[in-house]
């Protein structure tokens, strides 16, 4: 394990229980079908409830669970409260599709050198 | 690093897809060869890293299997040939060790732009949001030294 592989383990210690709450929080098909419903739309609590078949107090208990650990985020406006996707949910994407094209990019560059060094044949 | 790169366009247009784009400065027909022959193959898909092509039936109904040995270890793709329409489109299954039995549908296509360069497009179709995200995090995965800093922030998030 190199420098890079411990500071990441430090960081997991440290916020072993917030990662643990973020993966118990996505751990329940429910909540995941929850974020993937707002990742297209915002939804009230009553929308979400009658979307995904279940009692107003239920969904509120799975909505406090995503809100507790940002994945989502929540603003009453008279009697209706609107959930829309938090801020963790987009920096997770977009941290996955940086790594993604990284290695997209260093693919096709190898690629390139390799037209290039070939460009004679 | 290099300053000059030329960046892929890579997108999320539905959440069961990830759209890739990339123009490379050479004509169509080279880099249908680049991907069609195992010998090119092996010298650039890899990034790098050693690329073994245990298998490589470009042809319809055809398996394909590739192995890279990278730094953190070894990981494993592969799938079979759907489509295979020379000199500028094939479809093929794309399957992810990491991943067993979570299959994408991969549609590669070559266009060329007339002025010796080419656009590739690759789309890369799941059947859930849980996959794609899956093979987007493979990226983690397989690019970890490029990606340690990206990991970093990424925890470094949860202590918010």
């Amino acid at each position: 394990m190199g420098a890079p592989s411990r500071h990441i383990l430090y960081h997991m210690v440290q916020c072993s229980s917030a990662l643990d709450s973020t993966f118990a929080a996505v751990a329940d098909p429910t909540r995941r079908g929850i974020l993937e419903h707002l990742g297209r739309r915002d939804a009230s609590i009553s929308e979400l409830a009658e979307t995904f078949a279940m009692t107003l107090t239920g969904m509120k208990k799975h909505v406090a669970v995503l809100e507790h650990t940002s994945l989502v985020t929540t603003k009453k406006e008279g009697r209706v409260r609107t959930c829309r996707i938090g801020p963790r949910m987009f920096e997770r994407e977009a941290a996955w599709i940086a790594s993604f094209q990284q290695m997209i990019d260093d693919r096709f560059d190898r690629l390139e050198a390799l037209l290039e060094r070939t460009t004679d044949e | 690093m290099t300053a000059t790169t030329i960046r892929a366009t890579i997108t999320t247009p539905t959440d069961r897809e990830i759209h890739i784009e990339r123009i490379v400065n050479a004509p169509r027909d080279r880099i249908w060869r680049a991907y069609a022959e195992p010998a090119l193959l092996s010298q650039w898909w890899g990034r790098g890293n050693q690329l073994d092509i245990e298998r490589m039936e470009f042809t319809r109904g055809g398996h394909w299997r590739y192995v890279e040995h990278g730094p953190n270890g070894i990981a494993g793709f592969e799938g079979r040939y759907r489509e295979v329409t020379p000199p500028d489109r094939f479809v093929r299954s794309f399957e992810w060790d990491g991943m067993p039995a979570h299959v994408a549908i991969e549609f590669v296509t070559l266009t060329g732009m007339g002025d010796g360069r080419t656009r590739i497009t690759i789309v890369m179709q799941m059947h859930t949001t849980a996959e794609r995200d899956g093979f987007l995090h493979s990226g983690m995965q397989q690019g970890m030294d490029a990606s340690f800093s990206e990991l970093d922030r990424l925890l470094a998030a949860d202590c918010v």
